[in-house]
């Protein structure tokens, strides 16, 4: 089976966020880029299909600049994916979530696939349109957010469960398929160091987009980022001072309703 | 603007789920007073009459069903394909859709079709002076806003949950019209539900929905007294939720656990119950409304994030706040 996972750099989360000079994006300064998050799921889910269906091949495709989109490759690699793809975003070019999808789906049209998989959203814009914006330009069916993803061989088909609003949609789908992972269903593997030396001396398949190529998708994505910023901060709680749980309660309720506002 | 505003309703169990009516009134609001630009609420599937007759009464100029059991279940590609060909017959120039599993899923696929423009995760849509639209968008967990313009022509927008009021009944019924299905087109080979597995604890609202969580954490000591956070939750008509503590010894399901590596929330009410607030925890609700901490320790990190707080021994407390909501609203 030939499975192809599509991944993205993001900050690490544990990295102090601050806005850049012109407050219309995060201030990369110093962050450590990484693979983690849904994506981490979703390779983890690519592996764990490969493991199950002898023959199979994984491929990591990655759209971004230099180096941090290599770098996330090797990740990738170095947890056992067998190949990548980088497609290297021109230093110039928008950010746009639709534009990274009409890059990665021409990536995708160039390789034989059964199974897509992506996180269901990456872990810094959230955004969750790369993988249904994909399906939609290669013409096949997408689902998501996906967890308990399976290869019933005898039936040819996939089985997993869309995760809704209150509960489980248990689904089966056919080959192809594109699938956006719900995070925290599989518990992702780390990468053995010889393993991380070895995914060093594998070459990564580089395409250069332009941006976009003529007759390829919108002309211009139709959204900017006009500002970034930080949220105002939480000064700290205001604290309730009581005799009795019963004053703490009553009080409570009476900042809920006439202060907050957010009592129901 | 110059067309008219598709909100895309929802439908679980034959009703409108409420991000569909928030959908609605965040509609209303980008196309302005009622006779200025249109809000058409759309309908698909084959029982939408009762709720077609709901959303008429609330926010929508005209309603349009698209009565076929093709749209019984969300696929992503027939919804795009079928969206895509009503908003190319009626000039539409924006969609919105409702912050749910499936119209989050919907957002990118829509988009691509009808070679729109898109933005996810709304929590706030305005029109700017020079008449382009701003919609702003937690991201990074909530640690960060973006505000995102846009100059397109066509548009996706995908709502948070909980961030647009739902249109009150305004009185007035907007005329409901059955519309044939548009010509789909060739459509991929597609999957089918094969059945559902309800939720543990799904008596209440679900987590991404749910106006009101009552979460609890270790402090809570033992599954059995989760029973008591059950009782404040039903009394706000609100959902529960736990802390990665409490799902890692089993005290409730996975499916139930708030943070980095399970559920983002953001209600207009969160109470962290003996939740002493580690960052995992903090980034799957730090953009809930309004955020209670309750907890016997006064050093808890859960106090420096939250907007009231309580110290004192929760088993006292949470019973007492019970009965005071219950006194209040009447329940």
């Amino acid at each position: 089976m030939e499975l192809l996972v599509l991944i993205k750099p993001v900050p690490d989360p544990e990295t102090r966020l601050r806005p850049n000079a012109a407050g219309t994006d995060l201030d990369t300064d110093g962050v450590k880029w990484v693979l983690t998050g849904y994506d981490e799921s979703a390779v983890e889910q690519a592996l764990l299909l490969k493991e199950a269906i002898p023959g199979s091949k994984v491929r990591a495709i990655a759209f971004g600049p230099a180096p941090r989109t290599e770098e996330i490759l090797r990740s990738a690699l170095a947890l056992g994916c067998d190949a990548a793809t980088w497609v290297e975003q021109p230093k110039d070019a928008a950010g746009d979530p639709m534009l990274a999808a009409e890059a990665l789906a021409a990536a995708c049209q160039n390789v034989p696939f059964d199974l897509i998989l992506s996180g269901k959203q990456a872990l810094d814009d959230e955004a969750g349109l790369v993988g249904p914006a994909v399906a939609e330009r290669l013409g096949v069916a997408d689902y998501g957010p996906v967890v308990d993803l399976r290869w019933d061989a005898a039936a040819n088909q996939f089985t997993f469960a869309r995760a809704i609003e209150g509960g489980l949609e248990r689904m089966v789908a056919p080959p192809p398929l594109v699938v956006g992972l719900q995070q925290a269903w599989n518990d992702p593997r780390t990468a053995k160091l010889q393993n991380v030396l070895k995914a060093r001396r594998i070459a990564i398949d580089k395409v250069t987009w332009a941006n976009p190529p003529p007759g390829v998708g919108p002309a211009a994505p139709g959204t900017h980022v006009a500002a970034f910023r930080l949220p105002p901060p939480r000064t700290g709680a205001k604290m309730i001072e009581y005799k009795t749980p019963e004053e703490a309660a009553q009080k409570l309720v009476r900042l809920l309703r006439e202060e907050a506002k957010t009592l129901p | 603007m110059t067309g008219p505003v598709f909100v895309i309703v929802e439908l679980r169990n034959g009703a409108p789920v409420r991000s569909s009516l928030e959908a609605l009134g965040a509609g209303r609001r980008l196309a302005g007073p009622p006779g200025t630009t249109p809000v058409i609420a759309l309908l698909l599937g084959s029982a939408v009459e009762s709720a077609a007759a709901h959303v008429a009464e609330r926010g929508a100029d005209q309603v349009l069903t698209i009565v076929d059991p093709r749209f019984d279940s969300f696929q992503a590609a027939v919804w795009s394909a079928a969206i895509t060909a009503l908003a190319q017959e009626l000039g539409v120039i924006a969609v919105l859709l409702a912050g749910t599993a499936h119209g989050r899923q919907l957002v990118g696929r829509l988009a691509a079709r009808w070679g729109a423009a898109a933005v996810t995760g709304i929590a706030d849509i305005s029109i700017s002076n020079d008449g382009a639209m701003l919609a702003v968008r937690p991201v990074f967990s909530g640690r960060a806003l973006q505000e995102v313009r846009v100059d397109a022509p066509r548009v996706v927008l995908g709502l948070r949950p909980n961030a647009f009021p739902p249109p009150e009944p305004s009185g007035s019924k907007a005329p409901v019209l059955a519309h044939a299905t548009p010509e789909l087109g060739k459509l991929p080979a597609l999957g089918h539900v094969s059945g559902f597995e309800t939720a543990q604890s799904a008596s209440g609202p679900d987590l991404s929905e749910a106006t009101v969580i009552v979460s609890g954490g270790r402090g809570l000591k033992g599954p059995e007294n989760f029973r008591m956070l059950d009782e404040l939750a039903a009394s706000l008509g609100g959902a529960v939720g736990a802390s990665r503590a409490v799902t890692d010894s089993g005290w409730k399901p996975a499916a139930l656990q708030i943070g980095q590596t399970g559920r983002t929330v953001s209600p207009q009410l969160y109470i962290a119950i003996g939740i002493s607030g580690a960052i995992q925890h903090l980034v799957g609700m730090i953009s809930s409304r309004t955020i209670v901490a309750i907890n016997s320790d006064p050093g808890a990190p859960i106090f420096k994030v939250a907007d009231y707080g309580i110290v004192g021994d929760l088993f006292q407390i949470v019973p007492a706040l019970t009965s005071e909501v219950r006194r209040v609203r009447g329940s």
